[in-house]
């Protein structure tokens, strides 16, 4: 095993991992990592890739009794379409014109930097997910601007609890609650009439319409412990959310209206 | 119908900003989005179920995705991501939870069942149409070698 070699494992370990950091299904993740080894020469190379890590195992041509085994745990995850889409690209393009490795590490390293759209603009994102769902829901004009402000102090409030690195159940189940609060503050204040469609288009930015989809598609690529573990996911986020909600009705009920 | 659809598109441009999605594939994961929901209203309003809706709703979505993946020459999960979403029935959920708390037990039952139902019908939905595509790529592969 030479230091080529483990240059160009590191360099397929460290593309899966981003691209299973940023929310790829792990079919992706095996299939982009194969690629990159194939693509420098490295003719046995096996990678099993599951939600929560990676493995890459490489058998040195030259030297049969050479195998070596690289293993990375993935801890944080989020969603970066735009990354995913860029890893892929950069892995095809990798197999039709050859680079040296070194080069190839320097544009993954240049593609792991932050791409992402401005604070800003998810921001606005965030604040219009709520809003026209609650419209789509059945909220009027004056709902439309309170979910509007709910929508972007929660998606505030949700970006501040993640730089706790606390793990995923408690930010989606603290950001449904505050949500929630914030919904019936600002009903009781007299902004907004309906609380239904508005605590609705608030909660529609923390479902997991993507762990949904990802794990139909690992089990389509017959990935049968990815899908169950993103289907788990999905249960578990649905399950948070409701009880972040849940337990503001329940305070507000027993204390009478007065939260 | 038009407000709705509309709004179904300017809400899924907010997944894509959320979700980062390249600037160059906003407008047609919107329309996903956008063409999603229409499927979705348009079934309901005509009273099919909720359950049927969805699910013809999330093969509309992921044949789209599909179809743009192969126009734009990118991942489909770009596209089928921020499409899926305005159908996933975050409504439905948040119904169960009144009903649960208003110890409607009855009512829980009914719509937590429905909620769950249209949860597993999206995912048959995207399950069958890839299948489906996967078959058809499958076949159309082994066509041109027959004929060589």
């Amino acid at each position: 095993m030479n230091i080529r070699e483990k240059q160009i494992m590191l360099l397929a370990l460290r593309a899966g991992e981003l691209m299973l950091k940023n929310g790829a299904e792990t079919a992706r993740v095996e299939d982009t990592a194969t690629r990159i080894c194939h693509a420098f020469g490295i003719k046995e190379a096996e990678v099993f890739a599951m939600p929560t890590g990676i493995f890459i195992t490489v058998n040195s041509p030259e030297d049969h009794a050479q195998v070596q085994t690289y293993v990375k745990r993935i801890k944080s995850s989020r969603i970066d379409l735009e990354r995913i889409s860029k890893i892929n690209a950069f892995s095809r393009t990798l197999t039709k014109q050859p680079v040296s490795v070194e080069d190839a590490m320097q544009t993954l390293s240049h593609l792991s930097e932050d791409i992402q759209f401005a604070f800003v603009f998810r921001l606005l994102g965030a604040a219009m997910i709520a809003s026209f769902f609650t419209v789509m829901f059945g909220g009027g004009l004056s709902d439309f601007f309170c979910s509007l402000i709910v929508g972007t102090l929660t998606y505030v409030f949700h970006s501040l609890l993640a730089k706790l690195q606390l793990n995923w159940f408690i930010e989606d189940f603290l950001a449904c609650a505050v949500a929630t609060t914030l919904t019936l503050t600002l009903t009781a204040i007299g902004i907004g009439r309906d609380i239904d469609p508005i605590i609705i288009g608030s909660i529609m930015i923390f479902l997991p319409g993507v762990a949904i989809t990802n794990a139909v598609r690992d089990f389509l690529a017959g990935d049968t412990m990815a899908g169950l573990s993103r289907a788990a996911e999905a249960m578990l986020t649905a399950v948070s959310i409701a009880m972040g909600v849940i337990l503001v009705f329940q305070l507000y009920s027993v204390s009478g209206g007065v939260l | 119908m038009l407000i709705q659809c509309i709004c179904a598109f300017l809400s899924t441009v907010g997944y894509c900003f959320i979700f980062n999605i390249p600037r160059r594939h906003l407008i047609p994961a919107s329309f996903v989005g956008a063409a999603g929901w229409a499927l979705y209203q348009y079934l309901t309003a005509q009273g099919e179920s909720k359950i049927a809706a969805c699910f013809a709703a999330a093969c509309l979505v992921t044949a789209l995705a599909e179809l743009f993946s192969r126009i734009c020459k990118d991942a489909a999960i770009l596209f089928s991501i921020p499409g899926i979403l305005p159908i996933v029935p975050g409504a439905g959920m948040y119904n169960t939870m009144r009903a649960f708390l208003a110890r409607d037990l009855e009512q829980t039952a009914a719509v937590g069942y429905e909620t769950i139902l249209m949860a597993a019908s999206i995912a048959v939905g995207l399950l069958v149409v890839s299948s489906l595509l996967r078959i058809v790529t499958a076949v159309a592969s082994l066509v041109p070698t027959r004929t060589e």
